[in-house]
């Protein structure tokens, strides 16, 4: 009787014991991704997941409208250039962070100063690089003083520059670092905020949970928000997320495979959509010839193997719902970017025409090296092939492929590139076209239009360079853009869930049906 | 003649000794073997600035962490502290290694137990049946499901698993382990992995022991069938499927990539995966010298233990 007893009652728990409470009942938004998030402070982790939660969690000086793209006021009011080094910004008054501290400019000027000092250590430094310091004017005004003209400074100023109370970083932990000496994690400090949700929980490498901040300030462009909490959980396997979703252990997924998309679509309580992302896939072309003589520093050659790849074919059938040929090195959405530039058709018998003029009648070998979606990559080489060039796959984990690129060893180079989530061309052409380790396309004038695009305020001049220096590199197929990555997102049809173009889930603007 | 001379208690102990030198010369090479290969297989910088970092970036790193000095010192700087208990910090997750090793053991451990109390749970009953009846129904199905259990990739099995108890029937919970329900599932899909090998190992065993003479007397006396079975004959014939037990678990103990991953537990074996993904080397070289140092010392144990039982080990 008694181990009839206990038998019965772990049946009991084991039907008690339930998944994450998600869904509109439980007023809890759960959302899945594969990636482990490396810390929720935005400036010293660069994962899109650190991004989610920062655009939820914390609030910047300005908030790019994800639909209209134009820059609003959020902790900033007011702005003006004083001249072209320095803008003058106005606070706004009344905003607690969620310690309940007031916010001032005294927290701007420390969290940006903290970050733009060479010692930061801050992960992607290009979002504050281009601050000298940030003065205090009154407790409600400051003035950040650039190094040089910054066109890009606004969007660099939303979105990605959350703002924490001053002495936020002090809390940061000393560590053992290198050589017996210590070090400080920086990002080892929990971010508090004064946006629309607050953190309640975060356990590293499995999950965040956000709770709504019922006090957050009239006027945010954000809005107030309404769902009430908000839990982000890791889970690696596509399979596994699926069937969550399915079940309504989660609410939200996204990367969702075609062959999971057409399953989920067929169910009613399921929305399933799709829609560009800002990743490119490009090749990277020896133009300079860093990699010594060989046929790519030919443009005929390179026009070759740009008529040779069926990049719609690619996008389309491969890549999947949401994905598009990428017309110019750069994501449409970006500030600058111009798209009326030099296509290729496909077209192998032109291929192999040019392939002869440029002395190659018979193709060539070439190392192709990738190392992100094999199957991609292996569908160019295919193409290659079947006009003569014979590519060899190399493929590699990204930090193996890094040194070699650097080391001028990579004649084709298989890349993508997600801009750091920037909207403005100078994430991606001056990446790539500057003269960097990553340039092997090192062409003087592109550098000058580009150098000259990012030091000059007037927007009109700006679009005028991009569209210059974008002409060039796909008139001379330094690089040969490929296709945008598509994204499949798959959630619970209780949720209003907006979806924008700059590869983003913007949850605090989500609600239940 | 020289072991003959020998007292026992001094073959022991030249054996404890040779066998301890070996277990710590183990760990040594595998520490160096590791540290070699995560820094040879490219720059870790790189892969911790991530894919959008510049060279700059990437510099930065390099230097925070120490990586552009040469690898000796940086391997010598790293087992200094490891011999003071200092595994170091993960970059990544920005926690103490040690802290998340006890994070990540007790659910690698749990999961291990569970799947091998599932697998010889199954298995020895159906060894045992399998022996009792030979080429009967019984001993085909029990063939049957062992060559199942080998066949099936262990993904194909956690998955059919998650549909059906998960997805179809909605027992028992998907993902995670936040309950002991959350293990039910991985622990079947890893310990149903390990049953062949045990089933068969019950059968041959139980097939020889019942046919010895000991089994044949206690027959004779008149003892309950079930009595002979069980008293006679597995006590006999489970010494073999005890060390193939012990060996599965520290294959267990090291983590299952697949299975923690299907079930997102976040095991030893999902920490390794992860950690190697994304370059986490202090993670990676901190798990590594945990797995060796275990696997060395159940050797050690195993082989202590079968030197004593067996005196002509500890002389060979």
């Amino acid at each position: 009787m008694k181990v009839k007893s206990v038998l019965w009652a772990a049946s009991l728990a084991v039907l008690a014991a339930s998944p994450a409470l998600a869904g509109k009942d439980n007023d809890t938004l759960v959302w899945s991704t594969s990636t482990e998030m490396d810390t929720p402070d935005l400036y010293y982790g660069n994962q899109r997941e650190a991004l989610i939660n920062a655009y939820a969690q914390c609030d910047s000086l300005l908030h790019r409208d994800p639909k209209t793209n134009e820059y609003l006021p959020l902790l900033a009011t007011s702005w003006k250039w004083l001249d072209d080094t320095t803008l003058e910004m106005e606070l706004r008054k009344g905003v607690k962070f969620h310690d309940g501290t007031d916010f001032d400019a005294q927290d701007v000027a420390d969290t940006l100063n903290h970050l733009a000092a060479p010692d930061s250590d801050m992960k992607i430094r290009v979002v504050v690089d281009w601050i000298k310091n940030v003065e205090v004017v009154d407790t409600h005004k400051i003035r950040i003083h650039s190094k040089a003209p910054t066109p890009a400074a606004f969007e660099y100023l939303s979105g990605t520059s959350p703002i924490y109370p001053s002495g936020h970083y002090q809390k940061a932990p000393e560590v053992p670092g290198a050589d017996g000496k210590t070090r400080r994690d920086w990002g080892a400090v929990l971010p508090v905020c004064t946006g629309p949700y607050k953190i309640e929980d975060y356990q590293p490498g499995q999950s965040l949970t956000l709770v709504k901040n019922p006090d957050y300030f009239d006027g945010s462009p954000k809005g107030k928000p309404t769902i009430g909490k908000i839990v982000y959980r890791t889970i690696k396997d596509t399979e596994t997320q699926v069937a969550e979703l399915v079940t309504g252990g989660v609410d939200w997924i996204w990367g969702v495979p075609p062959e999971n998309a057409d399953m989920l679509n067929t169910m009613p309580n399921i929305t399933v959509v799709s829609a560009p992302t800002m990743r490119m896939s490009f090749l990277a072309l020896d133009a300079a010839g860093r990699t010594g003589k060989n046929p790519l520093t030919d443009v005929r050659v390179r026009r070759a193997i740009a008529h040779a790849i069926d990049r719609e074919a690619i996008a389309k059938n491969l890549v999947g719902e949401g994905a598009a040929v990428q017309k110019s090195l750069c994501v449409p959405v970006q500030f600058g970017c111009e798209t009326d530039v030099t296509q290729y058709d496909y077209n192998p018998e032109k291929a192999k025409q040019l392939l002869a003029e440029a002395g190659y009648p018979n193709g060539f070998g070439v190392q192709f090296y990738a190392y992100r979606d094999r199957p991609y990559s292996e569908a160019v080489i295919n193409y290659l092939r079947a006009v003569g060039i014979n590519a060899e796959l190399q493929f590699l984990q990204w930090r193996a492929l890094r040194p070699l690129i650097v080391d001028n060893k990579t004649p084709i180079a298989h890349l993508t590139f997600g801009s750091n989530g920037m909207l403005d061309a100078s994430a991606s052409t001056g990446h790539y076209f500057q003269f960097s380790p990553d340039d092997y396309a090192r062409d003087e004038e592109v550098r000058g239009w580009l150098a000259k695009a990012e030091g000059t305020m007037d927007p009109t001049i700006r679009k005028e360079l991009y569209s210059k220096a974008l002409k060039k590199i796909a008139d001379q197929a330094y690089y040969l853009p490929l296709f945008i990555y598509g994204r499949t997102y798959a959630f619970t049809s209780d949720l209003d869930y907006p979806l924008t173009d700059d590869e983003m889930a913007h949850f605090y603007m989500a609600k239940w049906k | 003649m020289r072991e003959i001379s020998r007292t026992p208690s001094k073959d022991m102990a030249y054996f404890i000794l040779k066998r301890l030198c070996v277990t710590f010369l183990v760990i040594a090479v595998t520490s160096v073997v590791a540290f070699l290969l995560v820094h040879l297989s490219g720059d870790p910088a790189a892969a911790m600035a991530g894919e959008g970092a510049t060279e700059s970036d990437i510099a930065a790193v390099r230097q925070l962490y120490g990586f552009d000095r040469p690898l000796i010192v940086q391997y010598f700087d790293w087992i200094g502290r490891v011999l003071q208990g200092e595994f170091g910090r993960s970059y990544y997750l920005r926690m103490d290694v040690s802290d998340i090793l006890a994070e990540h053991m007790p659910v690698t451990a749990t999961l291990g137990v569970l799947a091998l109390s599932f697998a010889m749970l199954l298995s020895i009953p159906l060894g045992v049946l399998a022996a009792l009846n030979p080429n009967t129904l019984i001993d085909r199905i029990a063939l049957w499901l062992a060559v199942a259990g080998q066949a099936l990739p262990s993904f194909v099995f956690a998955l059919g698993l998650m549909y059906l108890f998960g997805v179809y029937f909605r027992l028992l919970p998907i993902s995670g382990g936040a309950t002991w329900a959350h293990f039910i599932m991985p622990a079947v899909a890893l310990g149903y992995y390990a049953t062949p090998a045990i089933m068969r190992l019950t059968r041959s065993g139980m097939m020889d022991v019942l046919q010895s003479d000991h089994v044949r007397t206690a027959r004779a006396y008149g003892l309950a069938p079930w009595r002979v079975v069980i008293r006679h004959g597995l006590r006999h014939a489970i010494i073999p499927v005890v060390s193939l037990a012990a060996v599965q678990l520290g294959f267990m103990l090291g983590g299952s990539i697949v299975i923690e991953t299907i079930f997102s537990l976040k095991g030893l074996g999902y920490l390794a995966w992860e950690s190697i993904q994304r370059a986490d080397i202090e993670v990676i070289q901190a798990i590594l010298l945990v797995i060796a140092t275990t696997y060395a010392f159940l050797t050690l144990f195993a082989d202590l233990l079968n030197a004593a039982l067996d005196p002509r080990i500890r002389m060979s």
